[in-house]
């Protein structure tokens, strides 16, 4: 492969074009009209502008992308995650055209993006599974019935979808027709998809994933697990590998269980198998994603792999080196999602320009981003600024360092999770390991976080005070100067 | 006679402290523009990074976060009481969008009574579809939206009678 192209955009085609250069092959960026001026853009040795902002008339194109690939001799496409990623149509498309999708077979890609599929698939391996229905639907009566016979409160879920979109909780009854609408709505909005899919929701759930690596030679083996229960909105905001609740004979389990998903669909490249797991420490196979993972950067820490660099090698036909027992657990790594989002109204998205960025560094200090100082959040994709990941020899040093660097990370003019970040981080449910994916619900008060300021901002009122004062009894007339220019007083 | 006051906010916070506040606070200066405080058993290191030329609107860093101070002394409080900024309490009677985002479907019109809980319109947002809700009974006397149209956050979408 000599020429691959990047159908992404932000942090993730930044990452990826990393990797493809260390790797001595050319990259090419494509991005809207709103993102002439991001990093991924300059980074690329050539750039094709795919059109207005609008994901639809821009990253999800996929014939004008191949279009570019011809165009340009392009030899490989990396999807990234989001966007074009699990489009199996869009990969069967690059694959006619002559291609390399650097992913996964559109066959593999089909069966996992299907849930029902998926479920169907995995069943004759013994894998466990959530109580729930066989097939999709977007009928509202049948599913009040459905959800009646499984029991409230149930799990409205988009049969394409992910990310959390097109998925909706349902505790009673009455809200079942206004969620079914919306869960609907949102579906065929963002994967052409209307249908859904309706399951048991298990209360305290942690999620659980596990990294799968996979050859076209039928070698398949797992890059552990990764712990991603802190969410909001069904989205991830934490990741951390490894799990802190996981002994080494449940590893061994869950990895075997993964892997059993990954042959059942005769799966290659990278994927990632998510589970449920209940308070007991039962685990459940939710759904394969056939992709990239946002997260996997926590397991490059604690494994040394670069995950990206095996996708282009698996893709051009190279043969997995590695084996199960070659792969250990090396320290603790920790992902904090830098979202542009308000933690303090209940996450909503908080856009703007970032008049201040920069990035905390440092010895296991890894920030993955996509934007810069003077750049602004555009409204039309994922609110997401940076991943924040560090890596330490244990979880109670890798968190202190996540403490520190969330401190060094200086944002202004949006509003982040940043703070969010270190509420987690100081929390004794997050800091014992004892949490699930209801931890905003059961422990976030952003009161905490604001009576925090509150103190910080008195601090230093009293300080400027004080200060300010001292400046009175010093200043003489001759010192008074009429420029507008504003006096720095420290670097 | 009264103990001087002096009001400061910073950023969205508005403190009050009296001149014995400022007299007995415990900082002591621990570089260029860099000070630390103990305030009820915490130690906080507070960094001033900017003045105007008056040094009553600083700019302040502690703990990674930024605070804009704005100083406010006996004068300007006064001012301040006479009506001067004063910007009187309005009776809101608007439905203002929460976040930026694309209208995807206008729910009412005008001259509808809504009632608490009636969906107004929704809101899509970062990809993720929002039911804006009214949390009181109304009537609308204004829809100053579309379906399609993109909205800022805080920019009026009805207007209730």
């Amino acid at each position: 492969m000599k020429k691959i192209l990047v159908a992404n955009r932000g942090e993730i085609a930044l990452r990826i074009m990393r990797t493809i250069r260390k790797m001595g092959i050319r990259s090419v960026a494509v991005y809207s009209e709103a993102d002439r001026h991001s990093p991924h853009v300059r980074y690329a040795d050539e750039a094709v502008c795919l059109g207005a902002p609008p994901s639809g008339q821009s990253y999800l194109n996929g014939d004008k992308i191949i279009a570019v690939c011809k165009e340009l001799g392009v030899d490989g496409i990396h999807p990234g995650y989001g966007f074009l990623s699990e489009n199996a149509d869009f990969a069967q498309k690059v694959q006619d055209a002559g291609i390399t999708f650097i992913g996964p077979s559109p066959g593999a890609m089909r069966i996992m993006g299907s849930k029902l599929a998926a479920k169907d698939s995995v069943k004759k391996y013994n894998v466990p599974m959530v109580p729930g229905i066989d097939s999709a639907i977007t009928d509202v009566n049948l599913a009040k019935q459905i959800a009646d016979k499984i029991g409230y409160p149930i799990l409205i879920k988009a049969s394409a979808g992910g990310g959390g979109k097109g998925m909706r909780v349902v505790e009673a009854p009455e809200f079942m027709e206004e969620s079914m609408a919306r869960a609907i709505s949102e579906a065929t909005s963002s994967f052409g998809d209307g249908s859904v899919f309706i399951e048991k929701y298990v209360t305290s759930p942690r999620h659980i994933e596990v990294q799968i690596i996979a050859d076209n030679y039928g070698n398949v083996i797992h890059g552990f697990e990764r712990e991603c229960s802190i969410q909001r909105r069904h989205q991830k905001v934490v990741e951390e590998s490894p799990s802190a609740i996981i002994t080494p004979e449940l590893r061994k389990q869950i990895g075997e269980a993964a892997v059993m998903v990954a042959k059942s669909c005769n799966y290659t490249s990278m994927g990632t198998v998510e589970f449920l797991m209940d308070d007991k420490l039962n685990f459940y196979f939710l759904e394969m994603n056939t992709r990239l993972q946002v997260e996997h950067p926590v397991t490059e820490m604690i494994t040394g792999l670069d995950l990206v660099e095996w996708q282009i090698r698996i893709a051009r036909g190279e043969k997995l080196d590695i084996k199960q027992e070659d792969l250990h657990i090396d320290g603790h790594a920790i992902e904090l999602r830098v979202y542009a989002e308000d933690p303090f109204t209940n996450f909503t998205p908080s856009i703007g320009t970032l008049t201040r960025y920069e990035k905390p560094a440092g010895e296991g200090v890894r920030c993955d981003d996509g934007y810069e100082q003077g750049m602004s959040i555009p409204i039309y994709y994922d609110p997401m600024i940076a991943k924040l990941i560090v890596h330490a020899p244990t979880r109670i040093e890798a968190i202190q360092k996540m403490i520190k660097a969330i401190r060094d990370y200086k944002i202004e003019g949006v509003i982040t999770t940043l703070p969010f970040g270190a509420f987690v981080m100081e929390h004794d449910a997050f800091v014992s390991g004892m949490f699930d994916t209801h931890f905003v619900k059961n422990h976030y008060t952003p009161e905490k976080i604001k009576d925090k300021q509150k103190a910080n901002a008195e601090a230093a009122a009293l300080v400027a005070l004080k200060f300010w004062q001292d400046q009175q009894k010093i200043l003489s007339p001759v010192q008074h100067r009429t420029t507008s220019w504003k006096r720095r007083l420290a670097h | 006679m009264p103990a001087k006051t002096f009001k400061a906010s910073a950023n969205e916070f508005e403190l009050l402290f009296t001149q014995e506040d400022i007299d007995k606070a415990d900082v002591i200066r621990t570089g260029e523009g860099e000070f630390n405080i103990i305030r009820n058993g915490r130690s906080v290191n507070v960094k001033l990074l900017e003045s105007d030329e008056a040094g009553k609107k600083l700019k302040a860093e502690v703990d990674g976060e930024f605070y804009t101070i704005v100083i406010k002394d006996q004068l300007d409080q006064t001012l301040d009481s006479m009506g001067f900024n004063n910007v009187a309490a309005r009776h809101v009677r608007e439905i203002k969008a929460p976040m930026p985002g694309l209208v995807l479907e206008v729910s009412v019109e005008v001259g509808q009574e809504v009632v608490e809980g009636d969906r107004i319109l929704i809101l899509e947002a970062m990809k993720m579809e929002n039911s804006i809700c009214i949390h009181a009974n109304a009537r609308i006397k204004k829809v100053l939206v579309q379906k399609g149209q993109p909205v800022d956050k805080n920019q009026v979408l009805v207007e209730l009678e």
